[in-house]
């Protein structure tokens, strides 16, 4: 077995952190993304992405975990909710020894939740586009505050408010944390450049100019002949199922999915911090702006170990604080954030000095 | 069978017509859409919960004190946080995430104080308590059922009057409808909306002291609520303050009786999904009614 080196400061493993960081940021940096795709370029306030990634998540933790146990014909009484716990022992040293199968359910459950993503994305689009920014905020995150009650009431999902253990498809990279992590990093810093590199081709492209300009000035946008409404709505399609895949790919680094994830604090509030604090608008940015707030959280969280645990308060509410503090600040005093928007070249630099150049005069 | 669920149609009917009415007063001062209203209603919980333990105060008791600390909260919150956000010129989705990012900021606080409660006073169920059992009876029923009705009433009556009677109701409207040529005529806008904003503050604590006598309480209870009062004030149309009202209490009747008739009717699983029937009134009313309630009676 491989295991990673560790290296103990003040009682904090720094390997391990960096690698949690890792993990934490690579995730929070596609989310993040995916909501300056809708919020920053396209100017639709998506209050509602947790239900989205939560959407993602149980799909890919319902149907990945189902079909491990069908393929590996471990026998769970034609009841896969309330005897994936007796079991779990037994999927999991099966598919330890099993990477392909673990690999390809990874993928499955992960283009799965895409879908699912984009569906729910699609659906909701329908009132979405039509409403005002204002209507359309409250919309969202009513239905996302909806769609967490479902997956606690609906039990053939992710069996209701107890949640389920998933299956974990990262066990023939090691068992409990070590070089498990660190695969799972691996996964997800492939995930997390893809999105960035597709966000920044949008942004640079001539589609993302459209973007800005429906948001700015729909009328102007729809007088030059873009329908603004199929934009809107295919942008949330798109981040949508970005959202989904991160969800998915949340679920099998945990190895268990419950409703109580989901709540809007982490996965609305604290993306919204992660956009604005970045520069909304601006891909690097937003990519600054994850890593300043993964640090933070990190930190905060490494604080709280350290402190002793019969603590007479939960560091969760200081938490709480600093975030809404910290976004209430940058509002007022660099609302464009850390690294505003830049205007977009309209051509390569190259090409456009060139131009210059040649310009008479 | 059915009985429970007529009663606590009339009250949640009665208290969501509150909390609405407060929503409506927020929105149609600044236009943004309050996301932090209710942790107003936590504010009034908190209140209630705190005096009745501390020195076995009845929740009745307790709602001027509620309505006050609301009130000046909310106050707060506008002249410290909004107002001065909206001068630097920021965009409605900013002001949209400051009001969320000051309802998470009011859950922190709430739970160092639940927190403070449960250490510092050995409050063990500071975090999530359930209703506190003060209320009195009358003809076999609890006092809510009467009184919550009641205050709805009165407070109507009340803004009705100084909208329609007074000359700073009057006042009041015409700042709502056209900020600019009340200024002209001298009205001071200003202090019109922190009048509004501290009615709005007090309508949500005040809900939120009598809501201890019928249900639990916790941290993010009032922020959990935030759906159903957007819900009753979008039926209602979102700019209408009576609209807001009768949008509460149609969005509080209708929530519970259509839960009892579904239980009673289809099964108990439907009491899981009781929460969906304000948001499906809601995109109902988005996508048939945008205008809400209101846009009827013009």
């Amino acid at each position: 077995m491989i295991a990673v080196p560790s290296i103990i400061i003040f009682g904090i493993d720094l390997v391990k952190f960096a690698v949690d960081l890792g993990n934490a940021y690579m995730l929070f940096l596609a989310v993040s993304l995916s909501l300056n795709l809708e919020a920053g370029y396209t100017g639709i306030p998506n209050f509602g992405k947790v239900m989205f990634m939560a959407g993602g998540a149980a799909i890919s933790a319902a149907v990945s975990g189902l079909l491990a146990v069908m393929i590996l014909g471990v026998n769970v009484h034609g009841n896969y909710n309330a005897y994936i716990v007796t079991v779990i022992n037994q999927v999991n040293a099966s598919l330890a020894k099993n990477p392909v199968l673990s690999v390809e359910l990874i993928l499955l459950g992960t283009i799965l939740a895409a879908a699912i993503g984009g569906f729910l994305g699609f659906l909701v689009s329908y009132p979405a586009i039509r409403l005002r920014e204002d209507y359309l905020g409250m919309l969202l995150l009513a239905s996302a505050q909806f769609f967490q009650i479902f997956l606690g009431a609906y039990y053939p999902l992710i069996g209701g408010t107890q949640g389920i253990s998933v299956p974990d498809f990262f066990r023939w990279a090691g068992n409990g944390i070590g070089v498990r992590d660190v695969t799972i990093l691996g996964f997800l810093t492939v995930f997390a450049i893809f999105v960035y590199v597709y966000s920044e081709r949008v942004a640079r492209s001539p589609i993302g100019r459209t973007l800005r300009a429906v948001r700015d000035n729909e009328t102007a946008t729809r007088a030059l002949g873009k329908n603004d409404v199929a934009i809107r709505r295919n942008v949330i399609i798109i981040a949508s199922a970005i959202s989904g895949m991160a969800g998915a790919l949340l679920t099998f680094q945990v190895a268990s999915i419950g409703p109580g994830t989901w709540d809007r604090i982490t996965w609305t509030f604290y993306i919204w911090v992660m956009v604005i604090i970045g520069g909304s608008g601006n891909n690097f940015g937003v990519a600054t702006g994850a890593l300043w707030f993964s640090f933070l959280s990190s930190g905060i969280t490494q604080v709280q170990n350290a402190l002793p645990s019969d603590l007479p308060i939960d560091v969760n509410w200081i938490r709480y604080l600093i975030f809404a503090a910290l976004l209430l600040w940058i509002l007022a005093f660099r609302p464009g954030g850390i690294l505003p928007e830049k205007s977009s070249p309209t051509l390569a630099r190259r090409t456009l000095s060139r131009a210059l150049e040649e310009k008479p005069g | 069978m059915v009985w429970p669920y007529l009663t606590s149609s009339i009250i949640f009917g009665s208290l969501f017509g509150l909390m609405a009415t407060g929503l409506t007063l927020t929105y149609i001062t600044t236009k943004v859409p309050n996301f932090a209203y209710g942790s107003f209603v936590t504010i009034g919980l908190y209140t209630s919960y705190s005096m009745n333990r501390f020195s076995d105060f009845s929740p009745y008791m307790t709602t001027p004190i509620a309505f006050g600390i609301g009130g000046v909260s909310s106050v707060l919150m506008y002249l410290g946080i909004l107002r001065p956000l909206a001068r630097r010129g920021s965009s409605l989705v900013s002001l949209m995430i400051a009001t969320l990012a000051i309802d998470i900021g009011f859950i922190g606080i709430f739970g160092i104080y639940a927190d403070y409660l449960r250490y510092g006073f050995n409050m063990t169920d500071s975090l999530s308590f359930y209703q506190i059992l003060a209320d009195f009876r009358l003809f076999g029923e609890q006092g809510l059922l009467y009184i919550a009705p009641a205050s709805l009433g009165l407070i109507t009556l009340g803004l009705f009057l100084l909208l329609s009677r007074t000359k700073f109701g009057v006042a009041m409207r015409a700042s709502v409808e056209n900020p600019s040529l009340a200024r002209i005529l001298g009205i001071n806008v200003e202090k019109v909306y922190v009048f509004a904003w501290f009615l709005a503050g007090g309508f949500a604590a005040m809900s939120g002291a009598y809501y201890t006598l019928y249900s639990g309480g916790g941290v993010a209870t009032g922020s959990g609520l935030i759906v159903e009062i957007f819900a009753a004030s979008i039926l209602g149309g979102l700019s209408s303050i009576y609209g807001a009202t009768i949008g509460g209490v149609i969005i509080g009747i209708g929530e519970n009786l259509l839960t009892g008739g579904g239980i009673a009717l289809l099964g108990s699983w439907v009491l899981d999904y009781q929460k969906g029937i304000p948001l499906l009134i809601m995109i109902i009313t988005l996508l048939l009614l945008p205008r809400g309630l209101a846009s009827l009676f013009e």
